[in-house]
């Protein structure tokens, strides 16, 4: 009766084949990664976790220790708000001068076409370069030049966001409707009007909206920051994981844990009023809304800057260019010598294989939470699933790599493991999603039919979501790719370690090679997953 | 119409650009920075506990200079080198090493001002969890974990000393790491993290002294021979009375004297005495030849 059932499968060769040939691939990327379960139950590992875990009961609750924690928090808040809103300065020049929505050269074949065509690719490589590098190597970098402190992280932030936002907001431009903006041009009007009149009013919410994720995303990403010396609830972290001191680490987890939910909460709550309010009134547009939020999001980052006291304005005198200059020359001629490139390469091959062994772990688990939390085992273990799917992914892969490099040892499997555990926790959240939407009713007949649930399970419900889960999983693990390339940081292998070394030893030369890789992976990342998406 | 066009964008990004200049620099305090003594240390021991440890020396060279002082924790050697070197820190807690570096990228200028007596006879200690490491030849194929990467007691030095006795950390271990500090070091071996590792003699017998390492455990299996290592820096362009100041303040010290008590011993120092930038020589050397300075 099995035997039969199996021969039945029409799909069954198709499978094992994949199956067989993702296996060939996969196991030199498990050798590379340094794949050891076993490590993770060794006694002495074990202990040693244990031991670090059981050192997070009681949380620090000292008056000393909760007052530097409100200053980290409060500054990590400002460092976020600081950031995206120097982004936006960046970002809304830039992506009005690159968008195709606006751009007036190619109305007709004038003499400054040829021109237009190359500033805005020009323009578009610049884009790439600041949101190629990872903004903690722009914050290390912002470290040295403009000494210790919140300023290196928000012109960290204020430059990889920058890019990414001008990017995202010269594509929603595209992609919406551009004719009114044609007609106001081609009718002899400017750019901005084109622009006001044009284009604004219909995709203004998805810009505030967008701007509003990227918020939250800062806030995330300003506390990975401090890692690396620009202050914040990070730093603090830190300094309380390298010295095991789990009752500190506890306190300014669950800090963070609150930090993230509520950002999360504003930024949902805020979208939903967006929303509602394009809706309600029938006329899309900016709205009282629209300028609430505006002013509101203008006084955050006033208070923001004021409370930071950055004193940018000293980087503008010519002793600070000086220094820049000098800085930046040093990078320019990166280390070219065969050894150095070939530990770059192989840097790089690590750095993918922690970023796919990561993902595919993180896959399996997701997968296997995914199941419960989509509520197939009832509401309170669906509850249950989805908080802990919520923990995961609210603390960041840099911090589990803290914990997962005293689970498993020093080495690129810590690495592999800690972006497992967050990954896991985003795409079981996807995946459960994907689930809950699927259509019902090819499950049903073939339960109908007198179909196991597995069974149903696996002809009815998964082929139904299969597409959507890849495209989740490709597209976190482009994320992971450039993650990987600085979890290095913490002692978890790949270019981040390289590149860390360097940098400790002032050799700028070998460093501006290491950081040209990341950006080399970026992009390449980028165009594969680019044209995969168009396939799919 | 194409030339108005561009005129228009052209207002359009000067006038966010001068935004973007002005708002901050508008807004960030014009503070007098003048009167205030900026002062930071290598982190070589956890930021909070550096920040505790300098507190009462800071209110005496507040006493002494008639200046605020002002300590800056930092997660990151090479930070407290480049800003030295660029001038945002007045003085600077330094190890020989990082000394070497902040002399070099500010072209010569940077001045040693005063050192423990125990740093001109400094040493760093190797210690392990395993028992079948007794001597450098068993390292090999073992991880490794050093302090910071431009640590001297804790990276620079071991890693020359085994140099010498024909052991290389890039290529006889399995894996190095850099754990970050000379007490992270020693919670990396105790934790199994590392087979071994090395950290700096003086926060090595701190860890005894205080119980914070069991001893039962982890053991230290050699001794490096001594080298000259920390030392107070200015940067060249301070005030010569300030700096004259400050160099007398140190020497003044004097771990009898009961009000210097207990400076003198979150300092872990019995006294200060003068120091000069030859005296980092030996180490520069070293750099070079472990290939940490090129």
């Amino acid at each position: 009766m099995e035997a039969a059932a199996w021969q039945r499968d029409p799909a069954a060769r198709g499978r094992a084949t994949a199956l067989l040939l993702g296996l060939a691939v996969l196991w030199p990327l498990l050798q590379m990664a340094e794949f050891r379960p076993a490590a993770i139950f060794a006694a002495q590992n074990l202990h040693a976790v244990g031991g670090f875990l059981a050192g997070f009961l009681p949380p620090a609750t000292g008056p000393e220790f909760l007052g530097y924690l409100l200053r980290a928090t409060l500054e990590t808040l400002a460092i976020a708000t600081a950031g995206v809103a120097l982004a936006f300065v960046i970002a809304v020049p830039l992506a009005l001068l690159t968008t195709r929505a606006l751009a007036a050269a190619e109305i007709g074949p004038g003499p400054g076409l040829c021109r237009a065509r190359w500033l805005q690719h020009a323009l578009r490589a610049l884009l790439t370069v600041l949101r190629g590098i990872p903004e903690l190597v722009w914050a290390l970098l912002f470290v040295r030049v403009f000494g210790l402190g919140p300023a290196a992280g928000v012109l960290a932030l204020a430059l990889t966001y920058g890019g990414m936002l001008a990017k995202v907001y010269a594509e929603i431009l595209e992609s919406g409707d551009t004719r009114p903006a044609r007609a106001i041009l081609e009718a002899g009007g400017g750019r901005l009007p084109a622009l006001l009149y044009g284009l604004l009013p219909g995709a203004a919410q998805e810009l505030t909206s967008y701007t509003a994720y990227r918020w939250e995303c800062a806030l995330r990403a300003s506390v990975v920051m401090g890692f690396v010396g620009a202050g914040g609830l990070g730093q603090l972290m830190d300094q309380a994981m390298k010295m095991l001191n789990g009752g500190e680490a506890a306190t300014i987890l669950l800090t963070f844990l609150l930090l993230v939910l509520a950002a999360d909460a504003l930024s949902g709550f805020l979208r939903q009023r967006l929303g509602a309010a394009g809706t309600r009134g029938g006329v899309a547009g900016i709205g009282a809304t629209g300028y609430a939020l505006g002013l509101l999001g203008a006084a955050a980052a006033a208070a923001s800057f004021a409370w930071l006291d950055l004193g940018l304005g000293a980087l503008l005198t010519r002793e600070s260019a000086r220094l820049i200059g000098d800085f930046v020359a040093a990078f320019l001629a990166p280390d070219l010598s065969l050894p150095w490139l070939a530990r770059v390469g192989y840097g790089l091959i690590e750095t993918l294989a922690i970023s796919a062994v990561g993902t595919l772990l993180a896959v399996a688990g997701g997968l296997a939470l995914a199941l419960p939390a989509s509520g197939r085992y009832g509401a309170p273990a669906g509850r249950l699933t989805r908080f802990g799917l919520n923990a995961l992914r609210s603390v960041p892969e840099l911090v589990w790599a803290t914990v997962t490099v005293l689970a498993v040892g020093l080495g690129p499997f810590a690495g592999a493991l800690a972006l497992a555990l967050h990954t896991a926790g985003v795409l079981g959240r996807l995946f459960a999603e994907a689930l809950q939407n699927a259509p019902p009713t090819p499950r049903d007949a073939l339960l109908d039919a007198g179909a196991r649930p597995a069974a149903a399970f696996l002809y009815g419900t998964l082929p139904e979501v299969a597409p959507q889960f890849v495209a989740y999983t490709l597209y976190r693990w482009e994320m992971n790719i450039r993650m990987a390339a600085i979890l290095g940081f913490v002692g978890a292998g790949g270019l981040g370690q390289l590149l860390y070394y360097a940098l400790s030893l002032f050799h700028y030369a070998q460093a501006s090679t290491v950081i040209a890789a990341m950006l080399l992976l970026s992009v390449v990342v980028d165009a594969a997953s680019a044209a995969l998406r168009r396939r799919l | 119409m194409s030339h108005s066009l561009r005129r228009t964008a052209l207002k359009g990004v000067l006038r966010c650009c001068a935004a973007a200049v002005l708002i901050p620099s508008l807004i960030a305090s014009a503070a007098a920075r003048e009167n205030v003594l900026r002062v930071s240390a290598i982190p070589d021991e956890a930021p909070t506990e550096l920040q505790r440890k300098f507190a009462p020396l800071g209110n005496y060279l507040e006493k002494e200079t008639g200046m605020k002082v002002s300590f800056v924790p930092v997660s990151d050697y090479a930070a407290v080198v480049e800003s030295l070197a660029t001038k945002k820190l007045d003085l600077a807690w330094l190890g020989g090493f990082t000394f070497v570096q902040a002399k070099i990228r500010s072209h010569g200028t940077a001045i040693p001002i005063v050192q423990r007596e125990e740093d001109a006879r400094f040493t760093s200690k190797f210690v392990t969890a395993d028992p079948a490491i007794k001597s450098f030849a068993d390292l090999k194929g073992k991880t490794f974990a050093f302090g910071a990467p431009s640590s001297t007691s804790g990276h620079l030095m071991p890693r020359f000393f085994l140099q010498q006795a024909g052991v290389s950390a890039d290529k006889d271990f399995r894996t190095v790491a850099f754990s970050g500090a000379h007490d992270a070091t020693v919670a990396f071996v105790a934790a199994g993290r590392a087979d071994a590792g090395v950290l700096n003699a003086s926060v090595w017998d701190k860890l005894v002294e205080q119980k914070k390492v069991d001893a039962d455990k982890v053991r230290v299996f050699a001794t490096t021979p001594p080298y000259f290592d920390y030392n107070w820096t200015v940067r060249g362009d301070l005030d010569p009375a300030l700096v004259k100041k400050l160099t007398d303040a140190f020497v003044k010290l004097d771990a009898k004297n009961p009000e210097h008590a207990e400076i003198m011993q979150l300092q872990r120092a019995s006294k200060f005495i003068p120091t000069k930038q030859e005296n980092y020589d030996g180490i520069e050397q070293a750099a070079k030849s472990a290939g940490l300075l090129k």
